[in-house]
């Protein structure tokens, strides 16, 4: 028997049988994430300019990564892009929470209601940018007449130029776009939740915002970590509504990590250093989804689930 | 017979007249590609697009079908051109430029010296072929051209009030304005926001450079000197910064230029609310025309106004095409561009205010404008023609003048807005516009 086992050709032996089912998905992984991966990341080390496909055998060394270290402008759009998370992701989250909430609650039309709620990420956030553009332009914008209508302001209020107004609309737009994402990770979350601790918690005498606070809030929160998890993503290369609605300006004031790199990549040419700074810029995302994760494995545990 | 009824008469019977004397100069020949597929990549957009109804007539002629791949902004279109040059699929024949994104293209478009005909090239205003140039090489073929002059809401200047309340603040008669400085008076004189606003400029990329940049040359300045040197940050460069800051801090422009683009200051002016309006030719016969524009018969045109420095500002480009390195039948690829920039077809684009390239476009089109008694657009093509050849200038044409572009405006941006005084914002920009220009191998 041992004899002829050793005849197989070792594709067939059976320690290999798992790395042969799994080889057509590492394959496609390779081709399509590793490689454009690695390519991208020698790129950076390159003054590689879309223009000069020579320019690709241009080794420059950290060249591209010391000037992003030592420019400023950059930084800056790096803090703007956290702190543009930390909101809208915060403010998603409180909406999105809301609505789940008040939408459990009903029993008639819910199903017509969840639909109608999922509408805004149904439009491709080009649209969802040009509308929004629209909204808050100051000269001939809908917000601005409706306001000069009811007499609650007299001039025109610069939505998409002032320095806190300008980054404020985009929020506005990014939310209304996705806040319907949380709100639907978390009516799930709603929807499975056990009838049992919540009926045992009002016997107990626990009024409802004791029940919210210290049964409904837990279970929730690994769906809340799950939807955070995604939008982080999603917002750290925000790029469509920034681009339609201010194209990062005037004067860089919302300028985000992901519109300046598409300016330094594609306008500029200079797809080396656009390359660079996505490096940097991916070591964001990876932080936000390791604390996220982190949080997420914090919930479940305390929620006595798996680790 | 009535007079009207005389002159529909007189028109009806123009009108084949000028139909056979097209179809009689349609007498050339554009070869015969019979079954050949030729792909083309072209400029979209409302204005551009009734000259691409013609293509259906260079197929029936050629028996070439034209497939075309895409239709887009310049902006989006010089995205996907750039991928094409990295990713080395540039399998397609005839591509839309622009003089001002051209020089960046490298040599991935054949100069069009001996295969366009030089008869044909001689047809062609020559200060729009040697725009075209780069490196001694005619990259493009130009189908029209840009510059901008001074439209005004004419209403506003033969108001007896106005006239003597200007008289009383600035000392001088309210009359369209000849000089920068007038301009900037006038604009602040006839604002009342929110309402109404004295003018309203571009005020992002490229846009605002190329407006900064005109007006750098009217007050005397230069963007580089001899050695490609940036020198922008001058006392002239200042006092053309100051003009925008000027207005934007007088409210004489909407808080929102400086994210307007080119629809928003046309719609803005046809919407009635702007007194004045620098803008290209091709928005004409949009605010004359009742049905989109409240300013429709109330419009004067004047050149655009002279600077500090004694010249009149005159940024200017043309629309292009260009054939493909890597086209396969650069035969059918250059009768395609010589039909789309023929005398007919530029004749379509002058209708509706675009500015011919060709010498005897303009002055069939004027006479046209003038049999069908629409002064309008005479004027318009009268003060146009004087300022294509008197005025007009090009941004430099090198391959980084896009990426100088972007180091300069968000700097422009930021000195309107307060944030950076003037020559700080142009000292900064000339110090990265140095290092771009250092990374081109130009310093």
């Amino acid at each position: 028997m041992a004899k002829i086992e050793k005849k197989l050709p070792f594709w067939q032996r059976e320690g290999f049988t798992p790395f042969i089912l799994l080889l057509p998905a590492i394959l496609v992984l390779v081709l399509v994430v590793l490689l454009p991966l690695l390519f991208s990341l020698y790129t950076s080390f390159t003054g590689y300019r879309l223009i000069r496909p020579d320019s690709l055998y241009n080794f420059v060394g950290f060249r591209n990564y010391e000037r992003i270290f030592t420019d400023w402008d950059f930084w800056v759009a790096f803090g703007r892009t956290v702190l543009f998370l930390t909101i809208a992701l915060n403010l998603e989250f409180l909406f999105g929470l809301g609505i789940a909430l008040l939408i459990n609650r009903i029993t008639w039309g819910q199903r017509t209601l969840r639909t109608i709620m999922m509408f805004p990420m149904m439009f491709s956030p080009i649209l969802v940018g040009y509308q929004f553009k629209f909204i808050f332009n100051d000269n001939i914008g809908v917000l601005n007449n409706a306001l000069q209508s009811l007499g609650l302001s007299d001039g025109a209020i610069p939505w998409l130029v002032d320095k806190h107004l300008a980054m404020g609309s985009i929020i506005v737009a990014e939310v209304w776009m996705s806040t319907s994402i949380f709100a639907i990770l978390l009516l799930a979350g709603l929807f499975a939740m056990p009838r049992d601790p919540l009926e045992a918690a009002k016997v107990d005498g626990c009024n409802p915002w004791q029940v919210f606070r210290h049964i409904t809030l837990p279970f929730l929160m690994p769906f809340a970590f799950i939807a955070m998890t995604i939008r982080s993503l999603d917002v750290a290369r925000a790029y469509d509504i920034v681009d339609v609605m201010t194209g990062g300006g005037p004067a860089g004031r919302t300028e985000l990590l992901w519109t300046m790199i598409a300016r330094v990549g594609y306008d500029n040419s200079r797809m080396g250093q656009a390359n660079a700074m996505a490096y940097v810029s991916i070591l964001l995302s990876i932080a936000f989804t390791y604390y996220f994760f982190r949080k997420l494995i914090a919930a479940r545990r305390y929620m006595g689930g798996a680790n | 017979m009535t007079k009207a009824g005389i002159k529909l008469l007189a028109a009806a019977t123009a009108l084949p007249l000028l139909m056979a004397g097209a179809v009689s100069a349609e007498e050339i020949d554009y070869g015969n590609f019979d079954g050949y597929t030729l792909r083309v990549k072209l400029i979209g957009g409302a204005q551009y697009e009734p000259l691409y109804a013609e293509i259906e007539k260079w197929e029936e002629m050629t028996g070439a079908k034209v497939d075309v791949l895409s239709r887009k902004n310049h902006f989006e279109l010089d995205r996907e051109i750039k991928q094409d040059i990295a990713a080395g699929t540039l399998d397609w024949c005839v591509g839309s430029n622009h003089t001002s994104f051209a020089p960046q293209y490298g040599t991935i478009y054949i100069d069009l010296n001996g295969v366009i005909p030089e008869a044909t090239l001689a047809e062609f205003q020559e200060l729009a072929l040697a725009n075209s140039t780069v490196d001694g090489r005619l990259v493009q073929l130009p189908r029209h051209s840009d510059i901008s002059n001074l439209y005004y809401k004419k209403s506003l200047y033969a108001d007896q009030g106005n006239k003597d309340r200007f008289k009383e603040k600035h000392g001088y008669d309210l009359a369209p304005p000849e000089t920068w400085d007038q301009f900037k008076d006038q604009a602040i004189f006839f604002a009342n926001a929110p309402e109404f606003f004295g003018t309203q400029y571009v005020g992002k990329d490229e846009a605002i450079t190329g407006r900064f940049y005109e007006l750098l040359i009217a007050e005397g300045g230069q963007l580089f000197d001899e050695n490609w040197n940036p020198t922008f940050n001058s006392e002239a460069g200042v006092r053309a910064v100051q003009w925008f800051k000027d207005l934007y801090d007088a409210k004489a422009v909407p808080a929102g230029v400086l994210n307007y683009l080119w629809d928003d200051t046309g719609l803005g002016f046809a919407s009635g609310t702007v007194a004045l309006n620098l803008d290209w030719a091709g928005w004409a016969s949009f605010f004359n025309d009742p049905a989109n524009s409240k300013v429709a018969g109330d419009i004067g045109l004047v050149r655009a106004p002279v600077g500090s420095g004694g010249k009149r500002s005159g940024w200017s480009g043309s629309h292009t095409f260009s054939i493909t390195e890597t086209c396969d039948n650069k035969e059918a690829a250059a009768s395609f561009i010589s039909f789309l920039t023929s005398h007919e077809r530029q004749m379509i684009e002058a209708r509706k205010g675009l500015l011919p390239t060709r010498a005897k476009v303009w002055d069939e089109a004027i006479a046209e404008f003038d049999g069908a008694g629409n002064e309008f657009m005479v004027t318009v093509f009268e003060t146009y023609s004087q300022s294509m050849a008197e005025d007009a200038f090009t941004p430099p044409l090198i391959a980084p003048w896009i990426e100088v572009s972007n180091e300069i405006w968000p700097r422009l941006q930021a000195a309107i807005l307060g944030e950076k005084s003037p020559q700080e914002a142009l000292d900064e920009a000339a110090e990265s516009a140095r290092e771009v220009m250092e990374d081109a191998g130009y310093l």
